[in-house]
Formats: structure tokens, C-alpha cells, sequence
């Protein structure tokens, strides 16, 4: 049974658009998103690893080796079982870093464009290799089905559509996404066509050809040589090279690095695919022997390598033939598709961009993309000419091996990425450029029979098919040892240094804080427009400066390095970190140093920190609280602080500062004193600079107030810290000072009190003495007159005397001790006293003032406090009111208190202030006019006496004005309070 | 780092012992599919591993 040549190439080509049609669809979001991003997807596109391998190569190692073919399997299922620890570091770096190939991972390590450059001719070199494997297998294939069909013809042909494939969907830049999710899906689908037609095929077998296991079981016990290769026949030596290069693919395969890293949509899909991918490689290696049993079952005629086609053509089955075919097709197509796709990309980056940056093109993203399809085209073109010289003369199995040896060289670097530090850059380059030399003389030109160098040197060992894996350890070993004894031999960069801790397991990348040369985010544009034109250099701003969620201009120095690491990440996206980072260097510089050093960046470092949270555990985790426990204590702390690096950078700034200032944490931590808004720039600034440690009571007016502060420093250098920088602390003593300053005025008022006291006290004798003598003229005279003058006399002395009295109760100051020591008081005499006090001032001698409190109501309380109480209650009333006014003073009693009302005919108090009236210094009146204290100083005595007090205003609704103070005090019933005594004596 | 010295141990000793390993699997008392019970046993494994997980961890 054959097939045409045009019905062959007509299925191909049928096949591959309906693979152009599944990217396609994919592209123009016509499937939803969640599929297209499904970890299975992501987990299926990875089956790109088994290449053709899986439908054919893999047969043809079982007829030769038995089980020794799952080592192909085995040990990528290995390293992928191990992921947590071997690939979601690199994909952590990979996407923090945006390196898109292990040729960029390279570059930014080992920071050198040569270990990027190595890289990619090391992988370009072996995967030459595995590409003409890829179309040899088409071509072979075809070639079995439809003997008329040219090899070279359909070789060609089949490179021409996987260029078409790579051109269309692979070089596509999307800003928007870095994923080709097209490419993504169409490959998982080659792998479910793959997967599916190799299960299919080997259940065909097992139930066509042996019906069913018994059948297989009992086939297997009469032909004892077939099952015994499955088992004898593993080499130990083989075994062992192909589990490290299939361990090592994981990492190093170009395609696998795109896939795994490049194209995964989230760490929650590389989780999956760690068991996800051993589990598709188990469904691809399951049905191998069966179908291996049934070619020699039927006996079939074709190479080991394509029995599953010699199978389905002996089961004269046209349809099962052509699915095998189309398995192959699609395996080939999709290796080759990402293979080439990601090797582009490496050339790009680190042969092309070194050697040529673009500078003078006006759109930097479509001279990119064409430099890379053109690179796709040069590859692929090497491919069939490597295929046509060399490839098509070797064995599938054994261009696997050259292939995956090569690419071996590249393990000892990638995993010194994460797990070792010192490594360096020209142990890196000795160690890869000796195992590349041992693997080009004793494997690939020995077998390539261009020439045998170890012919030379008379060695005994010639490589051949079963002695490959010897040369395959020996350039391992020599690559690992010239790596480990170079790097600890030589000494690494700090750069180098720095870039192998950020790489390093766990580690954090510790930033100096520097300055750059550029001020502003509109400056850095200015200064890349050089390289990569205007129009570029402001588009990958704007989008580091979208990306970081910064201001569309910005010039905080933190934010600005934050700033200059976004850029060159995204550049290195777009160019490859080698030539990214020489651009960023070369154009975004730091200014010199002025001294040695300069201190760590803090913040750098702890938002690092914080965007670790939850995956720090035990003690680091421990420590990391105690951190958290500090720093919260600093931000809470009431009294306003912030520390100043040496150069002026604010490095933190609490919550008091915040509210004191007006001015958010995040507006000035990492801006310089001088970003601050003028008089805390000139205050702060003058003050860190200063010698002094102290100032105390600095004027400061803030939002029209004047506020007094007290500011000290401290100097952050330490043992245990010896950069430089101090703390601040400013304590607001704008209410001390406005305290201090009623303090004095009290002082001086009652300095005056005692005066008037001794003064009336003085008078008092002479007053005395005036009514004694009238009393004395009253008894020596008849005269009606003089009697008349003389009682009038007497009461005038009398009035002089109770103002005197009402003057020297008032100026002896309230006796605190004896504050619980109330006595009944009337209130009736207090309102008296008080208006006497008030009519010896000047001021309101119109007013009325009406005491119609009942001489009989009573409270228990001190009567000077009482007295003050109304002093200031009736001074507050003549104050408000106007000329001629009345005030009233009323009082009444209900069950248990005294109800006394003070009512003015005033302009009343507006509502709004009417909750602020018995707040210290809160007045209403003019400065100087007023201390804002009397009334809280009423709201204070009132309290004592267990009262309370109320204002209400207007107090006349209908003409809107007056207000009225009502005081509710206890009220004393000496009767009630007799039967009470009477009543506790009993008891 | 030290729990992963212990991962690089333990994984080179499962690859010098593998070939070992493999004859076990496919000692001739065996049925022809026993490699892949075993395979897929550490499949297993590997999603229960997966499965419970914390998200946060390394």
C-alpha cells in the first residue's frame, strides 16, 4: 500500500494550515482567554520537547537498547519533577529580567557579551543537528509512504512552510504581550495529534495484532528474544549520557527554554506542568514496545525508526498510515518551528545587536522584527544544508546524541545561575570553549566523516555508534572542572558579583544608592533618544514609568533608579540584556562617586523584601517580623520623625511627620530634603547640616498658624552601621508654648489679684474707721441733717466694704485642697457678688443686669468657684451685648437640681462655633481681647460641682438673637438633707 | 541553601543508581508495563507534592 507524491504533499499541506488556522483563530482572540492560557495548553505545548523522536526515533532505540529509551524520557521528567528547585528560579529570573533565551540568562550572570555569543553559536552548532533530524524523518517518512516523492523536494518543501509557520506567528512583537499565544496553542495541538496517534496506533496493535493483552502476554512468552531485548540490552554507559542530556534539555534546548520560560503565562502553570509534562511523556513512551512487538509481530520490512509507518502499512490500513505520517509531520514541524523561533532571537540579541544597533531607524520595533524573520529564513536555510551535506547520512539516534551532547556544555553554566555564585564569567567561557572543542573533534567531525583529529594523536578509542557517550562525558567532565578551577581561581567583577546574588537562590540584589546623572524622568528620555531615537526612547519611558505606576514626570532619585532598572529590563526584552545593558550604562550614568562609598539602598532593599512576604519561612521569616515589628514602631511612633541619608535623601518618614507636615510617606521617601515644599527645606535642610543636635522652640508658620518646634538629631552611624545619614525628630510644642503663655498671663492677673486684695484689705481699715465715726456723730447730734448725712455715710461705707469683701473673695485663689469641702451656697448672693465685681470695671457701664434668682435657692459648693463661674458667664454676656442691654439671671429648682439661666440680648453664637465654645482657647473675640480659656474654665468648675452646662442660641427665636447658658448644679435642701443625716445615724 | 544540597545529593544518587534502577523495573519476573506503574507512581507524587503546595513557598 502506497500513497501518491501529491496526495502526500497535499495532506502535509492540508495539515499545516489547519495548524495555521488553530494559530490563527488564536490570534485574532476568537477563543477565550482562559483556554488559550489553560496550564494543560501550556502543559501540552511543552510535548515540543519530544520532536521526532517520540513517533519515530524512539522505536528504533527499543529495537536497539530496550528500555534504555526512556532515559529520553526519564530524565527531563526528572528535571521537570524538580522544578521548585531547578526551574522556577530561572523562570523567576527569566521574568524579572525579561531574558528571553538561555543566551540572555547567560549575558546577565556572567555580565558578558562573549558568554551570550558562546551560548548562541553552542546552540546554534548542536541544534543544527537536531533540525536535520527533524526533516530527515519528514523526508524518510514520505519517501516510505510514496516511494515517487523526492526526499530533496519534500526536504525543501517542509522547511519552506515551517519558515512561512515561524515567519507569521513566531516573529510577531505584541507590546501588549510577550506571549505568542498563537505559536502556544498550535504547538499543544501538534502534541495531542502526536500523543493521540501514537496511543491509537498502539491500541490497534495490541487489539488487531495480539487481541488484546493476553494475546501480547502470550506472544511475548513464545518469542523470549523480543521481550528479552525490552530488558537485556541497556548500556549502562549510554543510559546514563542520555538521562543527563534529556535532564539537562529542560534547561538548555533552545525550543525548551522558549516554551518553559519565554511562553508561560504563569507560575501557576509551571506547577502543573512539573508533574504535567512527565505525565504526557508516560502516554508518548507507552505505546513504543507495543508497536516495536508488532513490527517484528508482522514482520515488518522498514528500519526500526519508522516502524509505526511499517506497522500501519502492514495492517493495510491507508488511514492509520497517514495519521503516523501526520504524527511525524506535526512533531517535526513543531520542534522545528521553536526551535528556530528561539534561536533567532539569540542571534539577534547577542550576534547581530552587538555588532549592529540600530541607531538611525525611525521605528526600532519593525527593523527588529524583520532582521529576525530574515535570521529565522538563514537558519532554517542552514538546517537543509547542514541536512543535505552531512545529516541525511547519519543515523536519527545518533544526530540526537551529537544534538543533546552539544547542547550538555551549556548545563555546568546554567545551573552555576542559581546555585552558584562563584562562578564567573572566564571560568564560565574556558569551561564551555574546552567541552565545545572536545565535542566538535571527538563526535561531531568524526562522525559528520569530514575528519577524525583523534586520528592524530593515534588514540585508540575511534567514536563510533556505541562508544558515543564516552566522548559525550569526557567533554562534560573537562568543561565542569576548567569552569570550577578558573572561577576560583580568578576574581570575579563586582558587577559580576552583584548579578550572580540577584540570580542566586534566595538571594536579594543589594543596590548602592547613587545618584544619576539625569534629574528627571524627561531628561532619561532625552538622553536615550540618542540610542534608540526620540520616539522610542519616550515610548519605553512612559511605559517603565506606567509599569512602576509613577507620575508621567518624575524626579524622586529612589524612583528614578527604580526607574533605570524598569528601562533596562524592558530593553533587554527588546534587544537582549547585553546590548541593554550597555545602552542603560552608557546613557543613563550614575555621577561619580565623590567618595569610596555610598550607602546601601534601604528602600530598595525593603521593598524587595516586602514583595518576598510570605515566602520567607523559619528564621529568615522570624527575622523579617522582628523587621516589621521595628519598622512599625518607627511609622506609629507619635512624635514626627524621618531619617536623611548622607546625601540628603529621605530614607523614611512616619505617620506623625505625615500629618504634621501635611506631606505623604510616599510623595518625598527617596526625594531629597531640597523636593520638600521651602520652609521645611530651609528648616530641615539647615538643620542636618548643622552642627547642633538641638533646636529648640523654632518658629514655623504652617497653613497661617504659627507653630513652635523642637528638633533633634542623631547621628545613624554606628558598630553595626557605618553608613552615614541621621535621624530627625520634630516635637510640636505649638500647644506648650500657647499654655506657657496663659501661664503668664494667669500669673500676672493673680499677681494683680493679690495686690487689689492687700490694697482693699488697706482700705478697709480706714473704711472702718470713716463708719465708726458717723456712727459716733449719729450718737453726739439731734440735728436731723447731720443724722441723715451720717446714715448715709455709714451706708456708703457699708456699700465700699462689701465690694471691698466681694474684691478680696474673688482674688483669693481657689484652694484646691480643699476642693471637696462644699458648703451651701446661695446662688442669689453669688450672682450679687459677681455683678459687684463686674461694675468696678469700665467697661459696659450701660448695661442692666437682673438677678432674679430666688434668695432662697441653694447648692453645696465652693462659693468663690461658683462666684468666677458667673464672673465670667455674666462678662461673656456684657461682652456680647449691646448698649442699654438687660441681662438676666434666673434660677428655679426642680426635684434634685438648681437650674440657673443666664440670658443676654446679644447677637447669639453662630451653631457652627457652638461646639468648640468650651474648648481652651477657642474665642470668638478679637485678639487681646480674649484668652479662649474663661468658658472652659467654667465647663472645669462645673464639673466639679457635678453639674453640667448647656448654651443655647438665639435664645429669642423670633428676633434670632441672645443666648442663653443654662447651669444645672445640684440643689441643697437643708431639711431634706437633715432627715437624710438622721436617717444614716439611725443605720 | 541547604535543603537543596540535600535535593543535589539525592538526585545524583538516583542518577548513578538509575540504570540499577531500570533493571529492578524491568527485572524479567516483571510485566512488560511495570516501568511505567512505577513512572507513573512518581507522577503521582509529584502532583500530590504539587497539589499541596503552599503558593508562597520557593
Amino acid at each position: 500500500m502506497s500513497f501518491s507524491a501529491s496526495g502526500l504533499v497535499l495532506a502535509s499541506l492540508v495539515y499545516l494550515l489547519l495548524l495555521f488556522g488553530v494559530a490563527w483563530i488564536t490570534e485574532q482572540g476568537m477563543l477565550p482567554k482562559q483556554w488559550v492560557r489553560h496550564p494543560l495548553v501550556y502543559t501540552l505545548s511543552l510535548g515540543v520537547y519530544a520532536g521526532i523522536w517520540a513517533v519515530y526515533a524512539a522505536i528504533g532505540m527499543a529495537a536497539e537498547t530496550g528500555y534504555g529509551f526512556l532515559a529520553y524520557y526519564l530524565g527531563i521528567s526528572g528535571a521537570f519533577l524538580l522544578a521548585p528547585v531547578l526551574l522556577n528560579p530561572i523562570m523567576r529570573i527569566a521574568r524579572a529580567y525579561q531574558l528571553t533565551s538561555l543566551a540572555d540568562l547567560f549575558a546577565y550572570r556572567y555580565r558578558s557579551q562573549w558568554a551570550g555569543t558562546l551560548v548562541t553559536l553552542c546552540s546554534g552548532a548542536a541544534i543544527l543537528a537536531l533540525l536535520s533530524m527533524q526533516i530527515q524523518a519528514v523526508a524518510v517518512s514520505a519517501s516510505i509512504l510514496a516511494p515517487d516523492t523526492s526526499p530533496k523536494a519534500m526536504s525543501l518543501l517542509f522547511c519552506l512552510i515551517v519558515l512561512l509557520f515561524a515567519i507569521l506567528f513566531g516573529a510577531r512583537r505584541n507590546q501588549n504581550s510577550e506571549n505568542h499565544q498563537g505559536l502556544v496553542l498550535a504547538i499543544a495541538f501538534d502534541s495531542l495529534v502526536k500523543v493521540g496517534a501514537l496511543l491509537t496506533l498502539g491500541a490497534v496493535i495490541l487489539f488487531q495484532v495480539f487481541d488484546g493483552m493476553e494475546g501480547l502476554d502470550l506472544w511475548l512468552a513464545m518469542n523470549k528474544a523480543a521481550s528479552g531485548t525490552m530488558t537485556l540490552a541497556i548500556d549502562d554507559g549510554s543510559w546514563r549520557a542520555l538521562m543527563l542530556m534529556s535532564f539537562a534539555g529542560a534547561l538548555v534546548l533552545p525550543h525548551m527554554y522558549h516554551m518553559t520560560f519565554s511562553e508561560n503565562p504563569s507560575p501557576k502553570s509551571l506547577a502543573k506542568a512539573s508533574w504535567g509534562l512527565p505525565l504526557y511523556l508516560l502516554l508518548l513512551a507507552l505505546p513504543v514496545p507495543v508497536i516495536l512487538w508488532g513490527g517484528q509481530a508482522l514482520d515488518v520490512g522498514t528500519d526500526p525508526n519508522f516502524y509505526a509507518l511499517g506497522v500501519a502499512q502492514a495492517l493495510d490500513s491507508p488511514l492509520l498510515s497517514l495519521l503516523m505520517y501526520i504524527a511525524g509531520l506535526s512533531a517535526a514541524s513543531g520542534l522545528m518551528i521553536v526551535s528556530t523561533l528561539a534561536l533567532a532571537g539569540m542571534v539577534l540579541n547577542h550576534v547581530v545587536l552587538p555588532v549592529k544597533t540600530p541607531r538611525d531607524q525611525a521605528d526600532i520595533y519593525r527593523w527588529l522584527q524583520w532582521v529576525k524573520r530574515l535570521l529565522i529564513a538563514v537558519i532554517i536555510f542552514f538546517a537543509l544544508l547542514f541536512h543535505e551535506t552531512v545529516g541525511q547520512e547519519l543515523d536519527l539516534a545518533i544526530l540526537g546524541a551529537i544534538s543533546l551532547s552539544g547542547m550538555l556544555q551549556l548545563l555546568p553554566g546554567a545551573l552555576g545561575v542559581i546555585y552558584w555564585p562563584e562562578g564567573n564569567r572566564r571560568g564560565l567561557i574556558a569551561g564551555l570553549v574546552t567541552g565545545l572543542v572536545i565535542w566538535l573533534a571527538t563526535l561531531v567531525l568524526p562522525f559528520s566523516h569530514t575528519i577524525n583529529p583523534l586520528a592524530w594523536f593515534n588514540v585508540p578509542l575511534v567514536p563510533d555508534y556505541s562508544n558515543w557517550h564516552i566522548f559525550t562525558f569526557i567533554s562534560i567532565t573537562a568543561n565542569v572542572t576548567v569552569f570550577g578551577l578558573f572561577s576560583i581561581l580568578s576574581a570575579s567583577s563586582a558587577e559580576e558579583t552583584s548579578a550572580a546574588q540577584a540570580c542566586s537562590m534566595g538571594a536579594l540584589s543589594r543596590p548602592q544608592r547613587r545618584e544619576l546623572l539625569a534629574s528627571s524622568s524627561t531628561e532619561f528620555i532625552r538622553q536615550l533618544a540618542d540610542p534608540l531615537g526620540y520616539g522610542v526612547a519616550r515610548r519605553e519611558v512612559e511605559r517603565a514609568l506606567a509599569q512602576l505606576k509613577l507620575p508621567n514626570i518624575e524626579y524622586r532619585p529612589y524612583q528614578l533608579r527604580r526607574l533605570r532598572d524598569q528601562v533596562e529590563i524592558n530593553l533587554s526584552g527588546l534587544l537582549g540584556p547585553s546590548v541593554a545593558r550597555d545602552m542603560v550604562h552608557r546613557h543613563l550614568g550614575f555621577k561619580p562617586l565623590a567618595r569610596g562609598n555610598t550607602g546601601q539602598d534601604i528602600r530598595y532593599v525593603e521593598r524587595a523584601l516586602g514583595d518576598y512576604q510570605n515566602r520567607l519561612t523559619g528564621l529568615a521569616g522570624e527575622l523579617d517580623n522582628l523587621r516589621r515589628h521595628y519598622r512599625q514602631t518607627l511609622q506609629n511612633l507619635p512624635i514626627p520623625a524621618c531619617s536623611v541619608g548622607e546625601d540628603g535623601e529621605i530614607l523614611m518618614w512616619n505617620h506623625a511627620m505625615e500629618e504634621l507636615t501635611g506631606i505623604t510617606a510616599d510623595d518625598v521617601v527617596g526625594a531629597r530634603l531640597m523636593a520638600l515644599p521651602e520652609h521645611w527645606h530651609l528648616l530641615l535642610e539647615d538643620f542636618n547640616r548643622g552642627e547642633e543636635l538641638h533646636r529648640y522652640k523654632h518658629r514655623l508658620d504652617l497653613r497661617g498658624k504659627p507653630h513652635w518646634l523642637n528638633l533633634h538629631k542623631a547621628a545613624l552611624s554606628g558598630p553595626d552601621h557605618t553608613e552615614g545619614g541621621s535621624i530627625i525628630l520634630v516635637e510640636d510644642q505649638t500647644e506648650t508654648r500657647l499654655l506657657e503663655d496663659e501661664l503668664m498671663h494667669s500669673e500676672r492677673l493673680a499677681s494683680v489679684g493679690r495686690l487689689a486684695a492687700g490694697v482693699a484689705h488697706e482700705i478697709g481699715n480706714p473704711v472702718t474707721g470713716i463708719s465708726s465715726l458717723a456712727q459716733n456723730l449719729k450718737l453726739e447730734t439731734d440735728n436731723p441733717d447731720i443724722l441723715d448725712t451720717a446714715d448715709q455715710i455709714q451706708q456708703q461705707t457699708r456699700r465700699i466694704s462689701a465690694i471691698l469683701q466681694s474684691l478680696m473673695n474673688f482674688a483669693r485663689t481657689g484652694n484646691h485642697a480643699h476642693a471637696n469641702r462644699y458648703e451651701p451656697v446661695s446662688i442669689h448672693r453669688c450672682v450679687e457678688e459677681s455683678v459687684n465685681l463686674l461694675s468696678l470695671s469700665d467697661k459696659g457701664m450701660g448695661i442692666r443686669y437682673l438677678n432674679e434668682v430666688p434668695e432662697d435657692l441653694l447648692v453645696l459648693g465652693d462659693e468663690q468657684r461658683l462666684v468666677q463661674v458667673f464672673v465670667n458667664l455674666l462678662a461673656n454676656a456684657r461682652d456680647a451685648s449691646p448698649e442699654g442691654g438687660t441681662i438676666r439671671v434666673s434660677g428655679n429648682s426642680d426635684s434634685y437640681s438648681a437650674i440657673i439661666e443666664v440670658i443676654d440680648e446679644g447677637s447669639g453664637i453662630p451653631e457652627d462655633q457652638l461646639d468648640h465654645i468650651f474648648e481652651p482657647f477657642y474665642t470668638t473675640k478679637a485678639p487681646n481681647k480674649g484668652t479662649g480659656l474663661g468658658l472652659s474654665l467654667v465647663y472645669s468648675i462645673v464639673e466639679e460641682h457635678y453639674g453640667n452646662i448647656q448654651v443655647e442660641s438665639p435664645a429669642n427665636t423670633e428676633t434670632g438673637t441672645g443666648t442663653c447658658v443654662r447651669l444645672r448644679l445640684p440643689a441643697y435642701r437643708p431639711e431634706a438633707d437633715d432627715t437624710s443625716a438622721s436617717q444614716n445615724e439611725r443605720s | 541553601m541547604y535543603i537543596y544540597r540535600l535535593v543535589f545529593l539525592l538526585v545524583l544518587a538516583i542518577y548513578i543508581f538509575s540504570p540499577n534502577i531500570l533493571d529492578w523495573w524491568t527485572a524479567p519476573g516483571n510485566v512488560w508495563y511495570s516501568p511505567y506503574v512505577i513512572w507513573a507512581g512518581l507522577i503521582a507524587i509529584g502532583f500530590w507534592l504539587e497539589w499541596r503546595r503552599d503558593p508562597n513557598e520557593f
